[in-house]
């Protein structure tokens, strides 16, 4: 084992790498979730986005239409669940549950005849940069265009969100939908928006796993990564930075914890295993102790059904 | 520029109930206009319409001579009609300014301008950029009223506008409506409280039962014209006869009632005793949060207190529990109805059902007797006139009178010996109060006895027998009725004492 200073670049850039996925469903998640619309069905969009992303990378062979098919594949299933809850009222968790269980079905079928079938190598951006340069390299450097992307989206989340006239409409409607319909805003159109590109965003998520992670399909593969999403996003107080905080350390104690049964701690596995959970969930509660911002972040009509009066 | 509203022939029905039955009115501006009525005569739905919440059934609006469409929120908006409802429509977590940029489609810089403007003409003294959440409800209805008024509307509804103020801010908002009339700024003012139509409006129109049932200028009204007109019918001055309780047996004895709380909101109990004699209704007046919470639910079973002696009808009930109290005819009328007396979001026959006891038969090995619920829950609404037969309903639908009926009236339909009743008619309009204390006199008649907890002079000197004052958690001396003044009531329950 050597500790140098290369080593740990590399290890901060795997880190950020297992993050990704956490902070697209995430972002995703806090969009749909601010508009007041509550989508337990995170996990089954990200499972559909990996394998619809690695099938079209399969046939076409063209990593851009997998990208890009995956982002559609999770808007098209986050339909079902807008229909549903936005159109015919049903309860948002319970409809939900039932499109993760949908998905987890649903790709272990399709994915039936992609087992074992070796994915295609991804573009990795600036890789002479990352070898040439000691600690920054490895980390600033030598990702994909999605890690990129991925890093940038809380920021640009938190801009859209503060700064724009979308943004505010966006919390108004997850505020008080009823008020917001008053106000001539058409809070259906709102949600469905904002359930579509939460669906993009989870399929966008998968396809990172399927595509770059661990570039193959299995079956079950996001593991309860959507779940830890959707964790992240209610422990975050619904602020996108602190998701992008949450996420990082949930892959930084992932991946130490891994190299830390590899060494041979003394501390049983299992706790181990279960440290990464913790320790997100610690940070983010002490980093989101004031009850006032708790207050406002949070959408207060979150998981409400809205229904138009006529 | 003058403007001129006319409604015409608007009809709304909703199941079981028309809440608009061919209205037509006209306004015009430079006037203050007050549409007066009882909770659930129909005025909110009127408003609705003519907001563009509500779609009607039938009928036409008129602004300018012009046949306008509402068929949403933005159509009342583009037509300049601004509204502000008795429950907000604001967002609670977004900024003031926030708030009134939503739907603005001016740039930031301009709509900061205007509504410094604003604020600045009126005299409203409010910080744009902190929550709304943080604002006192009299600012968050002036943060509607700006709303309106950046879009420099010639209509300005006011919905109930005077059910959260205070009194310095009723009267500020009324400085303020006076001077929007005077710009010439149609005013159309819903509300139920007959002294507010005489001080601001110009004309009134009284609505009852979904229809209009006068139309005239306020100078020519008094209360009691406009009174009788909003419930229909002459309203009796009711009057108690004596009762003859006197020579009849006691009923409920409380010696040694004493209460401690660690809850710094709470007051502490000390050394209450009283009896209450059969028929009898013993009044208890006081500024509230004297201790009258803390009353009533030691009474009601829901605080248990050590060293504490109730005796009713001969037996030792201090440890029973609230169900316990009701087995051995006891029942309560809580102060708060939405949150206390019932569960707004069941249906009607569910909140009976919650006040189940052994003798009911509502529960069956376990299994709810719906059926039976039901029955007795029609009893209910016909018995004490609740306006539905609709015992689906659900409770948030009714009206604070007819929710109010409806726990009196589950109460009340087991013939219990005794009710305890906290603030029966607070909030509530004219008829229904009237409604109210008929029942209550009508039980104190039949034999039965109540003892009245009210903040409400009026009322405990109307409904009492007897009546004593509560004050930081002291009982004055209890006096009989002809004995009381509402002088000296005000001194004993400021703290002074009287002999």
């Amino acid at each position: 084992m050597s500790f140098d200073l290369n080593f740990i670049g590399i290890l901060i850039g795997a880190i950020m790498a297992s993050s990704v996925p956490l902070i697209l469903a995430a972002s995703g998640e806090l969009i749909t979730e601010r508009s007041g619309v509550l989508n337990l069905g995170v996990e089954g969009m990200m499972i559909i986005g990996a394998i619809s992303g690695f099938a079209l990378m399969v046939i076409t062979d063209n990593l851009f239409l997998a990208v890009i098919g995956s982002m559609i594949s999770g808007l098209i299933i986050s339909i079902i669940f807008g229909v549903l809850t936005q159109s015919l009222l049903t309860n948002h968790v319970a409809t939900g549950l039932a499109l993760t269980i949908f998905g987890i079905g649903m790709s272990a079928m399709i994915g039936k005849n992609f087992v074992g079938i070796p994915g295609k190598e991804f573009p990795l951006l600036f890789v002479n940069l990352k070898e040439n340069i000691p600690f920054l390299g490895p980390i600033l450097f030598g990702h994909s265009v999605i890690l990129y992307f991925a890093f940038l989206l809380p920021f640009l989340t938190n801009y859209f969100l503060k700064k724009t006239k979308i943004g505010l409409i966006i919390r108004a409607v997850g505020d008080s939908p009823t008020s917001a319909s008053n106000q001539g805003i058409n809070v259906t159109l709102v949600r469905y928006s904002c359930i579509l590109y939460g669906g993009a965003m989870c399929g966008l998520a998968g396809a990172y796993l399927s595509l770059i992670y661990t570039p193959q399909w299995i079956e079950n593969m996001t593991g309860g990564r959507g779940w830890i999403a959707l964790a992240l996003v209610v422990f975050a107080t619904w602020s996108p930075i602190k998701v992008l905080i949450g996420a990082l350390i949930f892959g930084g104690i992932t991946i130490l914890q891994l190299h830390m049964q590899a060494v041979g701690f003394r501390i049983p596995v299992q706790l181990l295993s279960a440290l990464p959970y913790i320790m997100t969930i610690i940070v983010l509660v002490v980093i989101s102790r004031d009850s006032r911002k708790i207050k406002l972040n949070t959408p207060t009509s979150l998981g409400q059904i809205f229904y138009k009066e006529k | 520029m003058n403007t001129k509203l006319k409604v015409s022939e608007i009809s709304k029905i909703y199941p079981g109930c028309v809440a608009n039955d061919e209205i037509s009115l006209e306004f015009g501006s430079g006037k203050i206009y007050a549409l007066l009525g009882e909770n659930g005569a129909g005025k909110s739905t009127l408003v609705k319409i003519l907001s563009g919440v509500v779609r009607p059934d039938k009928g036409e609006v008129f602004l300018n001579d012009k046949s306008i469409k509402l068929n949403s929120p933005l159509d009342a908006k583009k037509n300049n009609i601004g509204m502000v409802f008795q429950h907000f429509n604001l967002f609670e977590t977004l900024s003031v300014f926030e708030n009134l940029s939503i739907d603005s489609d001016k740039k930031n810089e301009d709509l900061r301008l205007s509504v410094n403007n604003i604020l600045k003409k009126y005299n409203f003294k409010i910080d744009l950029d902190i929550p709304v959440l943080n604002l006192s409800a009299g600012q968050k209805q002036k943060v509607e009223i700006i709303r309106c008024l950046i879009r420099n509307p010639k209509v300005l509804i006011m919905d109930e506008p005077t059910s959260v103020l205070t009194e310095q801010e009723t009267e500020d908002l009324f400085v303020s409506l006076k001077q929007f009339s005077d710009e010439g700024i149609l005013i159309i003012y819903i509300t139920h409280k007959l002294k507010e139509v005489l001080s601001l409006c110009d004309e009134v129109a009284v609505m009852r039962k979904g229809k209009v049932v006068s139309v005239s200028k306020t100078k020519e009204e008094k209360i009691e014209t406009l009174a009788n007109k909003m419930v229909g019918e002459n309203l009796s001055t009711i009057k108690k006869k004596i009762n003859n309780f006197k020579y009849s047996e006691e009923i409920l004895k409380i010696s040694n009632l004493n209460f401690r709380s660690d809850d710094p909101y709470e007051t502490n109990l000390i050394n209450l005793n009283f009896s209450l004699k059969k028929g009898e209704c013993l009044g208890i007046a006081g500024i509230s949060g004297n201790g009258q919470s803390e009353l009533f639910q030691i009474l009601s079973g829901e605080i248990i207190t050590d060293y504490t002696s109730i005796k009713f009808r001969d037996k030792e009930i201090s440890k029973l529990n609230p169900r316990e109290r009701r087995e051995y005819l006891m029942a309560f009328s809580p102060e708060d109805r939405i949150s206390q007396a019932a569960v707004p979001e069941l249906k009607i026959y569910e909140n009976v059902a919650l006040n189940n006891f052994k003798s009911s038969n509502f529960f069956e090995k376990g299994l709810v007797n719906e059926q039976k619920i039901k029955e007795h829950s029609k009893k209910i609404l016909s018995n004490f006139s609740v306006n539905t037969d609709n015992v689906e309903m659900k409770s948030q639908f009714l009206s604070g009178g007819n929710l109010q009926k409806l726990i009196i009236g589950r109460e009340l339909i087991t013939s219990p010996e005794l009710l305890v009743c906290f603030n029966p008619t607070w909030g509530l309009d004219v008829g229904a109060i009237n409604y109210i204390h008929e029942t209550l006199i009508n039980i104190n008649e039949k034999g039965k006895s109540s003892i009245l907890i009210s903040t409400d002079n009026d009322e405990l000197l109307k409904l009492s027998d007897r009546i004593c004052v509560i004050y930081k958690g002291k009982l004055s001396k209890i006096m009989y009725v002809n004995e009381v003044t509402p002088e000296k009531l005000g001194i004993l329950m400021g703290g002074g004492s009287i002999d």
